[in-house]
């Protein structure tokens, strides 16, 4: 009978975060990122439009991904880390 | 075998003895079910009484039940050690009992022996008298009626089954954490429960099985082989072990495995975006050159389906160390909307004996005798193409191009294709001279549509987006033709499969050096010696302005 096995896994225990807390209001800039999925500049021009309505004096930024298929650049992740305040990101189609 | 300085081993009463004791000792190593072993035994206790208090005689048997059984067998007086554990034998690395071992007073090994060799002996036991002060003594032992040589028994710790257990418990290669199982957990249900499988059962990876598995290839067991996504988790070559055990491979396939795990964690091959795709894509595995047949690979009936050991083991150990090491598990990060069996294991080799053209590897720029192995990421599942009237190389082609046309859908246009042909299918295109490029070339031709039936419709919402036109310059774009894949070359050819019978299969890739790049490798002892990318090509759609098309950009033919 088996008694002990070996571990296929990685063995690693997740770091834990916590969620950044909720801020009042939207301010600053809010970088809007496309993952470069069919029509996610369709859902991101729309959202967009309403900040900018509904959150007057914010500003947004684009940002999008060279392809679907890989995760983001860290330049890109490293941009939106040092000149936004937030990021929506529009995902999959 | 060395002599061993140090141990302690418990006597006949469950007292400890250390060793060495002081003064000169005479240490043997045997087995009940040994019959040189029983023959010596005597001589032993001989020995031992003869040389008195001027010589310890100490004799380690390597099971406990058989101490009760010697000593009565022999009515022996001399202390017998448990040497069950075989902690003892492995450190001294016996390969045979009886093995004999003299230290003089100063604990140094002066004379040693296995088996039995009455030249030896009597040199031993004259030389056990003198140690012990006795020399010239009787030491009571009938020499001329023993023979002259009898060969010893293999050691216990040699036997399969103890060997790779001693090995693999004390080797100090294995560093993974051990899973302990309450005796009244079954394994199968616990390995499944804890999410270890991929919803068959598996190998359970024991010490001794991993152990074993490590001995397919002479790399380092504690070698980082590669960082695996999406969890990027460093890999070793213990955990791909453990995870092909349980894939149910044999050690001879760990350089396959190995380099196909290189090969998936490469920037081109993106395993990262197979996995985590929504469309469902698979690494498929394509192997060629001498290795295909060195560990028994199917190429002939059945090829790509079930029923090979080492087709479904080599692909599924991918598999699972992309799952438990990469985590990449159904519903988390792989997010394929609905997969498809191939996901289990898909991997085959390819028949190069009945294939007209340079094999896979050799188009791809390696030597016939290098053992090569190539990942390509494909989406679409296994797809039959049934031609039974085409005798020539045009109707086979024209055959496969309709096939294709509506591959994923008839409007839109892909990248690449993998086309598995089967040896009479290959054959009307090497009986009609037709080169690889001349297949693609007609694929290309007979799948080309005017742009216009490309595009998205009321009726059929696939298809390229009506912005797309404009790119391509208007109206007068509309009539060009759009073939279904990009470039002739993202039409791979290999053949695989018996002549049983006059049918193929497509495979629809996953935009083929966009997303994913066909990556193969040169198969070492350690895993992959040199990995090449078939196609380096990256399409940066902030670049190529093409919004909205997905990776799948038209290719369209100017005249």
């Amino acid at each position: 009978m088996v008694t002990q096995i070996l571990d296929p896994t990685d063995e690693r225990v997740p770091i834990k975060r916590s969620l950044t807390p909720r801020p009042e209001a939207l301010h600053g800039t809010i970088a809007l990122l496309d993952i470069s999925k069919p029509r996610g500049d369709v859902f991101l021009n729309r959202l967009e439009e309403l900040l900018h309505e509904r959150a007057p004096g914010i500003e947004t930024r684009r940002f999008m991904k060279p392809t679907v298929a890989k995760p983001a650049p860290q330049p890109i992740k490293d941009e939106i880390l040092e000149e936004c305040d937030f990021v929506i990101e529009a995902l999959a189609d | 075998m060395h002599p061993p300085t140090k141990f302690s081993l418990l006597d006949a009463n469950g007292q400890e003895q250390q060793f060495p004791p002081d003064g000169p000792v005479l240490l043997a190593l045997v087995k009940e079910d040994c019959d040189t072993c029983n023959l010596t035994l005597p001589l032993l206790e001989a020995v031992h009484r003869a040389t008195e208090d001027g010589l310890d005689v100490w004799v380690a048997v390597q099971k406990t039940d058989d101490i009760p059984v010697l000593k009565e067998r022999h009515d022996l007086t001399m202390p017998l050690l448990d040497d069950d554990a075989l902690d003892l034998s492995y450190e001294t690395d016996i390969d045979t009992v009886p093995t004999l071992f003299l230290y003089d007073e100063e604990q140094n090994c002066t004379l040693q022996t296995f088996g039995f060799d009455k030249h030896e002996w009597r040199e031993i036991a004259s030389e056990s008298m003198e140690l012990a002060g006795r020399s010239g003594a009787d030491t009571a032992i009938d020499w001329e009626s023993l023979p002259e040589q009898r060969p010893g028994c293999g050691a216990r710790n040699y036997e399969p089954g103890v060997y790779e257990r001693l090995q693999a418990i004390k080797s100090g290669d294995l560093l993974s954490r051990l899973v302990d199982l309450a005796s009244s957990d079954d394994i199968h249900e616990f390995m499944y429960d804890q999410g270890y499988t991929d919803g068959f059962p598996v190998v359970p990876p024991t010490r001794e099985r991993v152990w074993k598995m490590l001995q397919g290839t002479p790399r380092d067991p504690q070698d980082e082989v590669a960082i695996v996504p999406p969890n990027l988790a460093p890999i070793t070559v213990e955990k791909i072990a453990i995870n092909a055990v349980m894939a149910g491979a044999k050690p001879e396939y760990m350089p396959a495995i190995i380099s196909l795990v290189e090969i998936a964690c490469t920037e081109t091959f993106n395993i990262h975006g197979v996995l985590a795709t929504t469309m469902g894509a698979t690494p498929v595995g394509i192997f060629n050159g001498p290795i295909r047949d060195r560990i028994g690979m199917n190429y002939l009936h059945g090829a790509l389906g079930s029923g090979n050991r080492a087709n479904a083991a080599i692909g599924r150990a991918l598999r699972l160390c992309a799952r438990n090491v990469g985590g990449s598990i159904p519903g988390g990060t792989d997010r394929a909307t609905q997969g498809g069996p191939h996901r289990l294991t898909m991997n085959f080799a390819e028949n190069e004996d009945a294939s007209p053209w340079e094999s896979l590897a050799v188009e791809y720029g390696f030597e016939p005798t290098d053992d090569i192995a190539t990942l390509m990421a494909m989406s679409g599942g296994p797809a039959t193409v049934a031609d039974e009237r085409s005798r020539d190389a045009r109707g086979m082609a024209g055959t496969l191009a309709a096939s294709m046309s509506c591959m994923q859908d008839p409007k839109s246009p892909m990248v690449d294709t993998l086309v598995v042909l089967s040896p009479d299918h290959a054959g009307i295109f090497g009986r009609s001279g037709w080169s690889k490029d001349d297949v693609r070339e007609c694929i290309m031709e007979e799948t080309a549509i005017p742009l216009k039936h490309r595009l998205r419709s009321d009726d059929a919402g696939c298809g390229l987006p009506p912005s797309v036109v404009e790119r391509f310059g208007g109206e007068a774009a509309l009539d060009l033709p759009v073939p279904k894949f990009r470039e002739p070359s993202n039409i791979i050819l290999v053949v695989a499969g018996s002549s049983a019978a006059k049918f193929s299969t497509i495979l629809g890739g996953w935009a083929g050096g966009v997303y994913s790049t066909p990556t193969s490798a040169r198969i070492g002892p350690d895993g992959a010696l040199e990995i090449r990318g078939a196609r380096a090509a990256e399409m940066d759609k902030r670049s190529s302005g093409g919004r909205d098309l997905g990776a799948f950009e038209p290719n369209i033919r100017r005249p």
